[in-house]
């Protein structure tokens, strides 16, 4: 009796707290905000949509590669440490075939008055392809036989990236490149809104994830296959114990998540840079995002990507210059207090 | 005398012996990092033979010792708090941070299992990395070095005794563990580890007791972290990157993620790698991809890594003293879901 | 793992090279440097022909003595580059530097006209061998650093070491060195200005300059040249960062400019949106000392929240002008002046020259990955590894060898070896770093490619900015130096070069 009774009083003090470690952040940002560069949302609007814009555009290419993830580990339970390492060379992978197709060679740095829309949107499409066949073979080399040991699949997947990454070392050597986007995007959109005119660049990011999101929902939600992907989120063995090829929906999953990870990387190397460390910061980042949001969730993977889009952005933005530095702590803390709630992320549940 | 009591008595032997046998360069460098890698190797070892908790925050954690003994007793450094602190509160102030932030740690995640776990303590691993990266009062990207250690083991005037120390400091670590796992408290922990549900039925505050275990074992990271920064005189964040938790995790497995021996096996298969690898010519600049490779082979072979290997070898004898549950089930939330 | 570690910007380390863009300012030491002469600098490549006064001063082209080998006791030498990492692609480079001095002044010979890294035989001092005993392959971060040089010092058994590679890594060198005062270190390329500004190691030497020296000039070009009244500087947060944005600031304000805004995204950015929208419009210029793998990242997001860069309004550090970096930046950024790291791979001096082609490119075919040797003789690691290197054999040449005795008499040679090098006299001050001749460059586009150009030489700069910095002084940070008006010795005597086309 009495635990129920300090239970319930524990859980009010924590929403309570919870109430003020979220209100806090957005009272300063609307109303406070002193000693920061840009001043109170109430008192300049325009930068606060502009840090607002940047937070979601963020959040999707967070999401586009946390839901590849999220959705390998749902259905195999296979915590994907070679995520990074993929999304890396889906970068490089694309850099090498704008650059063929533009020509010029001398691996120079093009402007995007050089690019067209299909010598964007062609290394997009082979790169991720590309990267879902070398997350495929290595599902079916070395994680098919072992189903069932997650430590022992995280173990060779880490052992993976390691591999992959000094040889993308080799292989690229450690200068930053990046990818450039096509002149179509290239230019600013004026959103009639406090006067904020916004780059296309970062909508088409957003749009982009939005598609993702909503093709994902729609294979998983309308399709067969879709359909034996949720069903083996809940229960593995049910499924193939009703003689479904489990083996065959495990291979499309892999292969679909990787190749998100591989766009990811054509994306995020196209609005950044591609370079070593690179596929660590991308790893984190989805470990990040997926933990908060819940594993195996998709709609889990959008909140968490929301959140760190958000928190980092604002956290960037609204700091008082003398504090910018602290940025990095406002994501332990978001996590922190997801974790702190939630053990399993938002929409998380257990194994 | 069983065969395993025997092969660890020579061991043992020969490194009381080391300083005697091998050349200095062996004993202060090589030796003496594999025992302290050996040391935060054993706290991982520890928490997943008995506690089923794959950990990748003992090296934030180790990192978290190392940063706080040099912050505080430095002087006169451009980097860092340069508190001039001496060692001796230096020293406990600096454990007593690390344990406090473990305990933080724990708290956070002693709810998580299995790999759930294992995702979240590498992301307190890298946070504590990226904190120390960017935080330039405290540290910054290049780290704080001319940091200073006890005069009685200082390396140029003493070079063997900050060996025999972490020698018999790593000595200690595996008593404790062995012991801690015989107590109460240790039983408890391996019950966790195979059954938390019925372990909280019949009573058992079970998150409780897993952030006690995570604590611990941050304790004992955090000892090996003041060794390495008297070994080192300086960390850096990248000491503590993703690259050094998943050294330490590879060391773990290379060595056996069940035994506490493991530990040490490991860190000296890994330091003498990592140190010998790149003159063999054809590997060169990439001896990454060569560890890369020993690891992945390992895990395919052998995922109770070397010191699995060692007992198939000699399959058979009695494993009365052992864990001997660890082996068998496996940590729990890693078996299948169920 | 080196390479999953974090991103980590790039530290120090000579990056910069390309050529030095040549200012046509007054030549003859004239301290009226009002940028009256406008376009000559910028539009057309200067093949500039005002009298540069230095004739006298510049140095002349280094014969190469004869191969030798020695019977005596050998020294053993080792080195460390970064053969990882961020820099991991220069390891050639470095190694070219070393061995090339080594074949030039030491009687040695490379073993593989295609690979540096393979080493050098022979050579020899006072009939003592040079012995390589060992080449350390660190990865930029300090750790890794520390563990090699203990591998060539203590393992190997080296007397003496050239390198590290890095900024971080050369404070962490510096810092092992105070604690063997009986080996001697010279710097690699390494630029932090802690390594020998406050640690001071009595035996470690440091023929190259530091981030902010190689920015040194920068801030008479923005005032005089540019217009620039008020500035605003973005900088990584981290030490290398603030280092190089001081030495613009320091230079700047010297000349009577204005810093205004001063933002500093943490390390790790991956998303300049935010900091990008943070700088001012209401500034003349920004100077930008982001490196490494954010600073592509920032020009995009500045472009994205601002609009089109007007290479005018900017000024970079010397990653603007590393090559095979810089060729990544595109056409955006043609037309701005950058820092570099104290070489002019175009100057039109006979000793440049030479030692582009009858010294690096005659003990080297090639340097992999980048090719052909010669071309690579600017980069700020060919060049400091040599120059480093050189220094050491001069001391060792100034005691015939003999580094018994701790080796403290070939310190104190070491401490007096002036330097005749190509790109300008370098000599070493009282915590044995380098006074040397900076070079201001500038990116424009040859055949629709970028390229760089050097456009003015600024001699004798010296670590501490006329006492801006000293070991009592904070380190270079957020908010030191401060604006103030100071006086630099060299503000207003910037050159002219020549250089080819």
């Amino acid at each position: 009796m009495t635990e129920l009774a300090s239970s319930r009083t524990a859980r009010r003090i924590g929403r309570g707290l919870l109430a003020i470690v979220v209100a806090f952040p957005v009272i300063w940002v609307l109303f406070i905000a002193s000693g920061t560069s840009f001043g109170p949302a109430v008192s300049d609007p325009k930068d606060f949509l502009i840090t607002l814009l940047n937070g979601i555009t963020a959040a999707a290419l967070y999401f586009v590669v946390a839901s590849g993830f999220t959705l390998i580990f749902g259905l195999m339970r296979v915590v994907n440490m070679a995520h990074g390492a993929f999304f890396l060379l889906g970068g490089y992978i694309a850099l090498d075939i704008q650059r063929n197709m533009v020509g010029g060679g001398g691996g120079l740095g093009l402007s995007s008055a050089q690019v067209g829309l299909s010598q964007w949107l062609l290394p997009l499409l082979a790169a991720a392809a590309i990267v879902g066949g070398v997350g495929l073979l290595m599902q079916q080399l070395f994680l098919r036989w072992n189903q069932g040991q997650d430590l022992r699949q995280a173990l060779i997947t880490i052992a993976v990236s390691i591999i992959l990454a000094d040889q993308m070392l080799a292989h690229y050597g450690g200068i930053a490149k990046d990818i450039s986007w096509p002149r179509t995007f290239d230019k600013f959109v004026n959103l009639h809104v406090s006067g904020v005119q916004y780059t296309f660049t970062r909508l088409v990011i957003l749009i982009i994830g939005i598609a993702i999101g909503a093709a994902l929902w729609l294979w998983l939600k309308r399709t067969r296959t879709g359909m034996v992907i949720r069903a083996g989120v809940d229960d593995r063995d049910m499924v193939s114990a009703m003689g479904i090829n489990i083996q065959l929906t495990f291979a499309i999953a892999f292969l679909v998540g990787s190749a998100l990870a591989g766009m990811g990387g054509v994306i995020g190397g196209s609005f950044a840079s591609l370079a070593p460390g690179v596929d660590a910061n991308w790893l984190l980042n989805s470990l990040v995002v997926v933990i908060i949001g819940g594993m195996g969730s998709l709609g889990g993977a959008a909140i968490g990507a929301l959140l760190l889009g958000l928190t980092t952005n604002f956290a960037a933005a609204y700091l008082p210059s003398d504090y910018t530095f602290y940025s990095i702590i406002f994501t332990f803390v978001l996590l922190a207090i997801v974790l702190a709630v939630r053990p399993l992320g938002i929409f998380g549940r257990p194994a | 005398m069983t065969l395993d009591r025997s092969v660890g008595l020579v061991f043992v032997v020969v490194a009381v012996l080391a300083p005697l046998i091998f050349s200095d360069y062996w004993v202060a460098t090589l030796l003496t990092q594999a025992l302290f890698l050996g040391i935060v190797a054993a706290s991982l070892i520890f928490l997943s033979a008995y506690g089923g908790m794959v950990s990748l925050a003992q090296v934030g954690i180790y990192g978290i010792a190392g940063f706080a003994l040099g912050n505080l007793t430095t002087n006169g450094n451009t980097k860092g708090l340069n508190l001039g602190w001496a060692e001796a509160p230096g020293v406990l102030v600096a454990l007593l941070i690390a344990v406090l932030v473990a305990l933080l740690f724990g708290a956070l995640a002693n709810r998580s299992y299995g790999i759930y776990f294992l995702m979240i303590t590498l992301v307190f691993s890298v946070i504590a990395n990226l904190f120390f990266g960017q935080v330039t009062s405290v540290s910054g990207f290049g780290g704080i070095s001319g940091i200073p250690i006890p005069d009685f083991i200082s390396r140029t005037a003493h070079p063997d005794r900050l060996y025999l120390a972490t020698l018999a400091i790593a000595g200690l670590v595996y008593l404790a563990l062995r012991y801690v796992a015989r107590t109460p408290f240790g039983l408890t922990l391996q019950g966790i580890r195979d059954d938390p549900v019925r372990m909280s039925s019949l009573g058992y505050k079970v998150a409780l007791h897993r952030t006690l275990a995570f604590t611990f074992a941050g304790f004992i990271a955090a000892v090996g972290g003041i060794l390495f920064v008297w070994w080192n005189a300086q960390i850096a964040p990248s000491t503590i990157g993703l690259g050094a938790t998943i050294d330490v995790l590879v060391i773990a497995v290379i060595g056996g993620l069940f035994q506490l021996e493991g530990a040490w096996l490991g860190a000296l298969v890994f330091v003498l790698l990592n140190n010998y690898a790149q003159d063999v010519s054809f590997i060169g600049d990439r001896f990454h991809t060569l560890i890369g490779l020993v690891f992945l082979v390992i895990v395919l072979v052998s995922p109770s890594g070397l010191m699995g290997l060692w007992q198939r070898a000699v399959a058979g004898r009695p494993r009365a003293e052992r864990a001997d549950s660890a082996e068998a089930a496996g940590p729990a939330g890693l078996k299948p879901a169920g | 793992m080196a390479a999953l570690r974090g991103t980590r910007r790039t530290p120090v380390a000579a990056a910069v090279v390309a050529g030095i863009v040549a200012l046509a300012v007054a030549a003859c030491g004239e301290s009226d440097n009002s940028g009256g002469s406008k376009s000559t600098t910028s539009a057309a490549p200067a093949n500039t022909s005002t009298q540069a006064p230095a004739a006298a001063e510049a140095p002349a082209p280094q014969k190469a003595v004869a191969p030798r080998t020695g019977t005596g006791t050998p020294i053993k030498v080792g080195v460390l580059s970064d053969c990882q990492g961020a820099f991991g692609s220069f390891d050639n480079q470095d190694l070219a530097g070393v061995v090339s001095a080594m074949s030039q002044f030491a009687g040695a010979k490379p073993k593989n006209p295609n690979k540096p890294r393979d080493g050098w035989t022979g050579g020899a001092i006072g009939n003592h061998p040079l012995k390589l005993v060992g080449i350390g392959c660190s990865d930029d971060r300090a750790d890794t650093a520390i563990r090699e040089t203990r591998r060539l010092m203590e393992q190997l058994d080296a007397d003496v070491m050239i390198g590290p590679l890095s900024g971080d890594e050369s404070i962490a060198v510096a810092n092992y060195a105070k604690q063997h005062p009986d080996k001697t270190f010279v710097d690699g390329s390494a630029g932090a200005q802690d390594t020998t500004l406050k640690v001071q190691a009595p035996n470690f030497f440091r023929f190259n300059g530091d981030g902010a020296q190689w920015n040194s000039g920068l801030g008479d070009i923005a005032y005089n040249k540019l217009g620039w009244r008020k500035a605003a500087v973005i900088s990584d947060d981290y030490s290398f960062g603030w280092t190089s944005a001081a030495g613009f600031i320091a230079d700047f304000c010297a000349a009577g400019g204005q810093v205004t805004k001063r933002v500093f995204p943490p390390l790790n950015t991956t998303d300049y949106s935010s900091y990008a929208q943070q700088l001012p419009a209401d500034v003349d210029g920004t100077f930008v000392a982001v490196g490494g793998a954010g600073l592509i990242p920032f020009l995009k997001a500045y472009e994205q929240a601002k609009g089109p860069i007007d290479a005018k309004k900017f000024m970079g550090n010397l990653f603007w002008g590393t090559p095979g970096q810089f060729e990544q930046l595109g056409p955006r950024v043609a037309g701005a002046y950058i820092g570099s790291a104290g070489t002019a791979g175009d100057l039109a001096t006979p000793a440049a020259q030479d030692y582009a082609n009858n010294i690096i490119g005659k003990w080297f075919k090639k340097i992999p990955p980048g090719g052909a040797a010669a071309p690579q003789a600017p980069s700020t690691f060919t060049y400091g590894y040599y120059v480093n290197t050189w220094g050491l054999i001069k001391g060792l040449e100034a005691v015939k060898g003999d580094i018994s005795g701790g080796q403290k008499k070939l310190q104190q040679a070491i401490g007096k070896v002036v330097l005749p090098a190509p790109y300008g006299e370098i000599k070493l001050d009282e915590n044995r770093h380098a006074v040397f001749t900076n070079y201001d460059q500038q990116l424009y586009l040859k055949n629709n490619k970028l390229a760089v150009k050097t456009v003015a030489a600024i001699p004798n700069v010296d670590q501490t900015f006329g006492g801006t910095f000293s070991k009592s002084t904070p380190a270079p940070g957020r908010k030191f130096p401060g604006c103030e008006k100071r006086s630099l010795p060299w503000l207003g005597k910037a050159q002219a070069v020549k250089v080819d086309q």
